[in-house]
């Protein structure tokens, strides 16, 4: 029986073989975009989910108002973990990333290698975190100093292999240090919110230890399981209490919290379980740049639109054809069928187009994956569609699209009765379909949706990119790591200065892009420091070349001058730190900073105000920093001509490896980095774009057979009304004008709908493009424009044919 | 009005080549009522279409009111055929989704006659037919010698100075075929010219002159009375 259903399916769809191709090629697209978006979904989804402990490991995470600047850490202090583990027993571990060192550079044979993912660990990083070993203890792989746990990778980039137990690498931290290898662990799988190529002893890092107050440990706690996280972040008051306030209270003569309290300070602590720190954590001092649930959303929203467009454009193309298909039906039940037989054979001829569409997609996903793979920055490959779960989900997809898209189409087709049916009365009601049209217009307001969607993160993107930030990102050349080249330092940066085409530089890692370093630090308007008069400020280590050569402009004051001897106890701060001291002129006035700035607690007179720039991410308002001048030689910044960009680039290396061969050569250019801080932004616009264009494809696709069936439907119509004196124009128009109504109902639809979305989206933004209604107009015209494009051409092309053979058949 | 010299239609399938219209010559002067007659498949209705504008010819000389059609192009023929030619139909070729009204009213649409105006003439036709009290009928709703007066109707709406009629009574019983046929020898008394294809000897009694065709070709001309 089901072979005789899938015969007569098999030619049912070799008989309408165009409608075949349309309903094939868009299914096929729809369900190809649908298994990638799944890729990408299941992908982020599965984020720091394969640690044993994944759902009972939580991260501390501070947040501190401090004199009118606000902070949302994602570190913790330093003695934190062990003294949450020590007083409350639901702690079963605890341990601790320390990346602040930033990168390494490594010994290979006689060169250096710069190496990024690096980390200091405590010694019970593998107690909460699990990465199997290939050989060595983890457990006590690091509980001395200078002991060293590679990934299988990194064994073999520098030994060859990955027997290396005992072996000793040489890094460059404190002028030379050697690392014994005792453990080798498999390489940390990439859906982690952060992954590393050598853990190094916590033991080797340098540190003012035991201050509850500064806050560089990104602290994971182990929770003993039946543990919430409410019930555990109640702890905190008593925690600040009894560890942190004393500190403070000491640091700025307080006698009470609450006295710190009043003056708008506050410090709490909470909990972010891990598995939700790639989705929903944007705090400062992340490990890596983490992703954005409204991503995952967003992108789930495309997928099952883009399947449904699809499944749309066959349920539309069947029921239209109904009235071809309606005389089989009609003298199939003269002849006895009964309407389950005929439901299920259009059941299995819709079932039979999803199982080809699916083999079909499979092959598209196949191709389009590498393409795919450098859009959404992920490293997927087939073989990810055959995992058990998603096998599942493959056999159901087709069962799933054929009774989407069947069942309508089938309880329709099968319903018609056969005497009207044979007595040819059905066409003109078949051709009119409320449903239909509202089909379509669902796909058409899915389709202006995602148009505007891509029209406002592009610019938004663009926003970003050309905003007044307050410096000058462009032809700004970035070396890294000339901290390393020590005596040669000063020969090198006189070398490129001397090319032609360089024509500034500056010595200072301190950036306002991503990577840069940062100093967050403590400063009293009194030389006695009370909770009314602290805040926190960035301070950042600079030159005097550094405000011209990243074209920053001065709001009031000078720049840093050779001239002026007592510019080393001098500060620069910006205009959010002069509007949150509230001095109506504050050059002249005295900052006194608590820890020291360059080792050198005490008074910095204010010799000048910057102009507010960005230093973080357009997401984030300005907040106060400061410049002091100081020795932050890890990096020099050189302004060069936009002409000879790529020459001086070589040049630049030239000299670099002339001086120090064993050195990595490493550079960055500042606007690229800047936009690097917007990478998940830029991702997901490039995403959105291509999967909107395939969408509208798509909805094009069903658009195009149903228009070219409705002008099959009409060509007697058409051919009467040419002999009657129509024009080309005249039927163009006629068989356009239902569809363009449609479009314009969905533009209707759809406009409130992305306006809400858009604004959501923007919100997100500190500083944010305007949403002006252009976007929603251009959105509608180009649907219009578009379906007019389709249509036309079907219309055109009815409206061309010789009235006399149409007029013939009958 | 009309005349033609040495017409030829030639279709052409795959292999065969079939002689629609061979060397056919006649002249029809106007206020004429012509029959054409012959067998099945002797060229009549594509004779009908070159006559109306709708097709053109391979080879030969077409007249029209003195002026040489036979090589003009789809938009002149288009633009000469609403003025000048309305066609009925042995199938009456009525637009189903519109009305009585709507469809006498669409040959007056695309000469860009104003609404206003439409109504007035519209209303009068349909009068002079006898089928104003059906005018919001749609053509299912009517018999067939009713929808044939609506296509006679819309034939005529444009005042034109000739109509064509391809079998026009064919679908019709022969109560409901003699009053379309009065209806036509009504319109041609008026000074419209008709060249009618039928196959029935009664309706061609109703023309003055009968053209006989065999193969593309004519083979005699008889006057009827
Ligand atoms: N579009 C076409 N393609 C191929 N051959 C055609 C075409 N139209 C007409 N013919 C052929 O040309 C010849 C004349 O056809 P035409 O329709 O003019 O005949 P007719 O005299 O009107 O016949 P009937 O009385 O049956 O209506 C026939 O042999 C027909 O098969
Ligand atoms: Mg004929």
């Amino acid at each position: 029986m089901l072979l005789n259903y899938l015969k007569l399916a098999w030619r049912n769809l070799l008989k309408y073989r165009f409608f075949t191709a349309l309903n094939i090629t868009g299914l096929s697209i729809g369900v190809a975009c649908f298994l990638l978006i799944t890729l990408f979904v299941t992908d982020e989804l599965s984020f720091d989910r394969f640690h044993d402990h994944a759902g009972n490991i939580y991260r501390v995470d501070a947040d501190i108002v401090f004199g009118g600047s606000s902070l949302a850490l994602a570190v913790a202090s330093d003695p934190m973990g062990e003294a949450l583990r020590k007083d409350y027993p639901e702690v079963q571990g605890y341990t601790r990333i320390y990346t602040s060192n930033g990168s390494k550079l490594i010994k290979k044979g006689n060169v250096f290698i710069n190496e990024d993912d690096v980390a200091h660990v405590d010694s019970t990083f593998f107690d909460i975190f699990t990465y199997p070993a290939i050989s060595g203890d983890t457990r006590k792989a690091l509980t001395e100093p200078n002991t060293v746990v590679l990934t299988e990778s990194a064994a073999r980039k520098y030994f060859g292999n990955t027997d290396v137990l005992g072996k000793m690498l040489e890094t460059n931290d404190a002028g030379g240090t050697l690392y014994k290898v005792t453990a080798v662990i498999q390489d940390m799988p990439r859906n982690a919110h952060f992954y590393f190529d050598f853990l190094f002893s916590m033991k080797n890092v340098q540190y003012d230890f035991g201050n509850y107050l500064s806050h560089n440990f990104s602290t994971y706690l182990l929770l003993r399981p039946g543990t919430t996280r409410k019930a555990f972040e109640k702890h905190f008051p008593d925690y600040i209490n009894k560890y942190v306030f004393p500190q403070a209270a000491q640091f700025m003569q307080l006698k009470s919290i609450d006295e710190f309290e009043k003056s708008g300070n506050r410090i709490s602590y909470q909990l972010t379980p891990l598995t939700d720190i790639h989705l929903r954590s944007d705090r400062m001092a992340e490990i890596r740049v983490n992703s954005n649930i409204q991503y995952v959303y967003i992108f789930s929203a495309v997928a099952i639109f883009t399947l449904l467009i699809a499944c749309v454009n066959f349920m539309n193309l069947s029921t239209a054809r109904s009235a071809n298909r309606a005389k089989e039906v009609g003298i199939r039940k003269v002849l006895g069928s009964e309407r389950k037989t005929l439901i299920r054979q259009f059941l299995t001829e819709s079932g039979l187009l999803a199982v080809i569409s699916l083999v079909i997609a499979i092959v598209l996903t196949w191709v389009a994956l590498p393409f795919f793979n450098s859009l959404a920055g992920k490293s997927f490959r087939l073989t990810d569609l055959v995992r058990p779960d998603f096998l599942l989900f493959l056999v159901l997809l087709p069962v799933f699209i054929g009774l989407m898209a069947g069942l309508y189409p089938a309880f329709y087709l099968s319903s018609f009765n056969p005497i009207t049916v044979l007595k040819g009365k059905l066409n003109a009601g078949a051709r009119r379909s409320g449903l239909r049209s509202t089909l379509v217009v669902f796909q058409f307001a899915t389709s202006i949706i995602l148009i505007v969607g891509t029209i406002v993160v592009y610019r938004q993107l663009n926003f970003i990119q050309n905003k007044k930030i307050g410096f000058n990102k462009d032809q700004v050349l970035v070396i890294n790591g000339t901290g390393a080249l020590d005596a040669q330092y000063r020969a090198f940066r006189n070398e490129v200065e001397k090319l032609p085409g360089v024509l500034g530089s500056t010595m200072s890692g301190y950036l306002p892009v991503m990577p840069g370093a940062r100093s967050d630090q403590t400063f009293s308007k009194e030389s006695v420091m009370d909770p009314r008069n602290g805040f926190n400020m960035q301070c950042w280590r600079i030159d005097e070349n550094y405000i011209p050569t990243l074209g920053m402009e001065m709001k009031a004051g000078r720049n840093f001058s050779r001239a002026f001897g007592t510019d080393s106890s001098g500060i620069i701060i910006n205009e959010s730190t002069a509007a949150l001291l509230g001095y109506a002129d504050p050059v002249g006035k005295i900052l006194y900073s608590a820890d020291g700035v360059n080792s050198e607690p005490g008074p910095h007179t204010i010799i000048g105000v910057v102009k507010d720039f960005h230093f973080a991410s357009l997401k984030q308002k300005i907040g106060p920093l400061s410049f002091v001048l100081g020795n932050a030689n890890w990096a020099t910044s050189f302004k060069v001509k936009a002409a000879n960009v790529k020459d001086i680039l070589n040049k630049v290396q030239k000299i670099w490896t002339g001086m120090a061969p064993q050195l990595p050569f490493s550079y960055q250019f500042l606007d690229e980095s800047f936009s690097n801080m917007y990478r998940a932004e830029q991702r997901a616009g490039k995403i959105a774009l291509v999967f909107s264009v395939l969408a509208i494809l798509i909805a094009c696709l069903g658009l195009f057979g149903l228009a070219s069936f409705m002008a099959e439907q009409r060509t007697k119509e058409i051919g009467v009304r040419k002999v009657l004196g129509a024009s080309v124009q005249d039927i163009v128009g006629m068989l356009s004008k239902d569809f363009l109504l449609l479009v314009v109902i969905s533009s209707v639809v759809a406009v409130p709908l992305a306006w809400y979305g858009m604004h959501r989206w923007l919100e997100d933004f500190a500083y944010r493009s305007a949403l002006p209604a252009w976007i929603f107009v251009a959105a509608a015209i180009a649907a219009l424009l578009i379906a007019l494009i389709t249509i036309s051409f079907q219309a055109i092309k009815a409206a061309l044919a010789n009235p006399v053979s149409s007029l013939r058949s009958e | 009005m009309i005349k033609i010299t040495n017409l030829e239609k030639y279709y052409r399938t795959e292999e065969v080549e079939t002689v629609a219209l061979n060397k056919l010559s006649f002249e029809v002067k106007e206020g004429e009522f012509v029959a054409v007659m012959g067998p099945s498949g002797c060229g009549k209705s594509t004779l009908l279409n070159i006559l109306g504008l709708l097709d053109d010819p391979d080879a030969g000389s077409f007249l029209f009111n003195g002026i040489e059609v036979a090589k003009f192009n789809e938009r002149k023929r288009a633009d000469l055929r609403k003025h000048n030619i309305g066609f009925v139909f042995q199938s009456f070729n009525l637009i189903d989704e519109l009305t009585v009204f709507e469809n006498v009213e669409l040959p007056l649409i695309y000469t860009g006659v104003k609404a206003s105006e439409r109504k007035k003439i519209v209303e009068e036709v349909l009068d002079k037919m006898v089928i104003m009290h059906r005018r919001n009928h749609y053509p299912q709703q009517l018999s067939g010698g009713q929808q044939q007066r609506v296509a006679v109707a819309r034939a005529v709406v444009n005042n034109p100075k000739l109509i064509l009629a391809d079998e026009p009574t064919g679908n019709l019983d022969s109560s409901n075929g003699n009053e379309v046929m009065q209806l036509l020898t009504d319109l041609n008394e008026q000074g419209t010219t008709i060249i009618m294809v039928t196959h029935s000897e009664h309706d061609a009694r109703y023309s003055h002159r009968v053209i006989r065709m065999l193969d593309g070709q004519t083979v005699m001309e008889n006057i009827m009375i």
